[in-house]
């Protein structure tokens, strides 16, 4: 395999980490391909692609919360060196993706007509996560070739190693004003690997018009009102993501195998071993442990 | 270099079940030196194949494999065809015949369909070793039925004291169940589309649930011996004994342990209001007790 391949292989194990696994995949693959040079450059884009796609969260120098590192995050221009923006703080910085941390914050100056709104959407978004959330992380973005569309973005997780799980729930949603239409999605990961390896990822699309009444209210009342929109469809997907679960250990997992035989009794195997085809046995009755 | 070994199967318990065989598949490419290693110790989704000679099918894994053909259960043919295939020694494949009809019955038994297979080698110390297989798919009828699939691989080695045998049996049960949900038919109660207000346009949601993966449990017992057979009765006894304590666990794990986390991750309930509960009642105890 050449050097390319092994960047490639590399990069797609990384993409696959699981909630706040990323350390751990690293160096097992840093041990598979033991060539840290060639590592460390090549897989810095898939680093990146990892975090910006997982909404990982930064704490922002100089405040007390923590921000979301996501495409909608990201304000420099293609060429320029790569910065995000905390709108919490109006304060940009750069991330460095392999140590997970933020430095040079500079001072953002945010689009002045859209502030107050994405202001209001961004406190009503803090209310939610509390209201919700056990420690969740939210930022609201503008969107400056987008005026009058804004971007909700939360994320939460749990990561214990010690107990072999971790966890993940990633929220979006575009509020887009023009169209007075909100657009969201909803993924879900969790890994439990205590002896084993079991996965959980649900996917949820999801989006709903705004009525009238939402769209003119003031700002902080439209922007509570919208989030108590999404508060309601992610209410509705939790217990639906139940009802998933119920359905699935119903239905498949139970016409997957049996829990028992018909007969309600373990196999009598010394009886078993005394036919000599399965079909001849569904015929005759004395075989299901009788004894 | 174990410790190459234990990275690749640290990195198999952490990566997506649902792609364990792309997976395998690049650290091979990675590791050509260590292919048997890591092929000897990552369960994969067994693979359906077809006996020409009785057209019968049975299922492919590690242990039916001898170069790049598959020995079938029910012929002993390699297909492709080799002249040099490894097979059990007359006395064994005689055991390994019964293995396979009773197994069968034990597979038609719990999983009312599906395709079972026995595999047994002879061991050089004289003992042998075998692997049971189970595989069950449930293909949805519509794109919003449930689908799913239970692969079990049962691998044990037994070696006989006198009128006592010893087993070692390490038993994996790979499990996925794949959900749907659209817009229109068949979504279940979960997704109602609102009657009022909000037209069909404008009103969409769709998503996938996917849970997936693979345990494993091993466990040592001593079983009486009175003549070849008991073999069967014997492994048959562990095996039906650990799928039934595993697909407890299973269960457990799919619909408890990972609902439990996501229930971690986010309340049905609004927690501000809890908490402003909880502090008016702490209130109200002080208010009393003043």
């Amino acid at each position: 395999m050449d050097a390319t391949e092994c960047i490639q292989a590399a990069s797609s194990f990384l993409l696959q980490s699981p909630p706040g696994e990323i350390n751990d995949v690293l160096n097992d693959v840093r041990n598979i391909i033991s060539d840290d040079d060639l590592l460390q450059e090549g897989v810095l884009p898939a680093l990146k692609e990892y975090n910006i796609a997982q909404f990982i969260t930064v704490d922002v120098p100089g405040t007390s919360h923590q921000s979301i590192v996501s495409e909608a995050a990201r304000v420099s221009l293609e060429g320029e060196e790569e910065r995000f923006v905390d709108p919490r703080s109006k304060t940009t910085f750069i991330f460095d993706h392999l140590s997970l941390e933020a430095s040079d914050s500079q001072p953002f100056e945010p689009d002045a007509e859209h502030e107050p709104f994405r202001v209001a959407l961004e406190s009503a978004t803090i209310s939610y996560l509390s209201a919700h959330f056990h420690d969740g992380v939210g930022a609201v973005f503008s969107r400056p070739n987008n005026p009058k569309e804004y971007v909700i973005q939360l994320v939460v997780n749990k990561y214990n190693p010690t107990n072999y799980w971790s966890g993940r729930w990633r929220s979006e949603y575009i509020v887009n004003l023009n169209e007075n239409k909100v657009s969201g999605k909803i993924l879900v990961n969790v890994h439990y690997y205590e002896q084993g390896n079991v996965q959980l990822s649900a996917t949820h699309n999801l989006s709903f018009a705004l009525p009238p009444a939402v769209v003119t209210s003031a700002s902080n009342t439209s922007a509570s009102k919208i989030l108590a929109l999404v508060e309601d469809e992610e209410g509705k997907y939790q217990i639906s993501l139940n009802e998933s679960y119920q359905e699935m250990g119903e239905k498949t997992f139970k016409g997957l195998r049996r829990a028992l035989p018909m007969t309600r009794q373990k196999i009598d195997w010394d009886k078993v071993l005394g036919y000599k085809l399965g079909a001849e046995l569904s015929s005759s009755k004395g075989v299901f442990g009788s004894s | 270099m174990a410790d190459l070994v234990d990275s690749m199967l640290d990195l198999m318990r952490r990566l997506p079940p649902t792609r364990t065989e792309e997976n395998v598949a690049a650290l091979v490419s990675i590791c050509p030196d260590y292919a048997d290693d890591l092929l000897g110790s990552v369960d994969q989704p067994l693979q359906l194949k077809t006996d020409r000679a009785t057209g019968r099918e049975y299922l492919a894994c590690d242990y039916n494999r001898d170069g790049e053909s598959y020995r079938s259960p029910w012929s002993n043919e390699y297909d492709p065809p080799l002249d040099d295939g490894t097979v059990p020694s007359p006395k064994l494949r005689k055991l390994e015949i019964t293995a396979n009809e009773a197994f069968d019955t034990y597979r038609e038994m719990y999983f009312e369909g599906g395709v079972s297979s026995v595999y047994l080698w002879d061991l050089d110390d004289g003992g042998f070793a075998g692997v049971v297989l189970l595989k069950k798919t449930m293909a949805p009828a519509t794109v919003n039925d449930p689908s799913g699939s239970w692969d079990s691989i049962h691998v044990f080695e037994t070696s006989e004291r006198g009128r006592q045998a010893h087993y070692k049996l390490t038993s994996t049960v790979m499990l996925q169940l794949v959900t749907r949900k659209g817009n229109e038919g068949g979504t279940g109660e979960g997704v109602k589309k609102p009657e009022v207000k909000k037209g069909s346009d404008e009103w969409k949601r769709d998503g996938e649930v996917s849970l997936s993966g693979s345990m494993t449990r091993q466990t040592e017992q001593d079983w009486p011996i009175h003549d070849q057979s008991s073999h069967i009765t014997n492994t048959g006894k562990m095996i039906e004994e650990m799928e039934i304590k595993m697909r407890n666990l299973l269960q457990e794990v799919y619909f408890g342990k990972t609902r439990d986390i996501v229930y971690d991750l986010r309340s049905v309930d609004d927690l501000e209001k809890a908490r402003r509960q909880r502090e008016l009642q702490k209130e109200l105890v002080g208010f009393i007790k003043r």
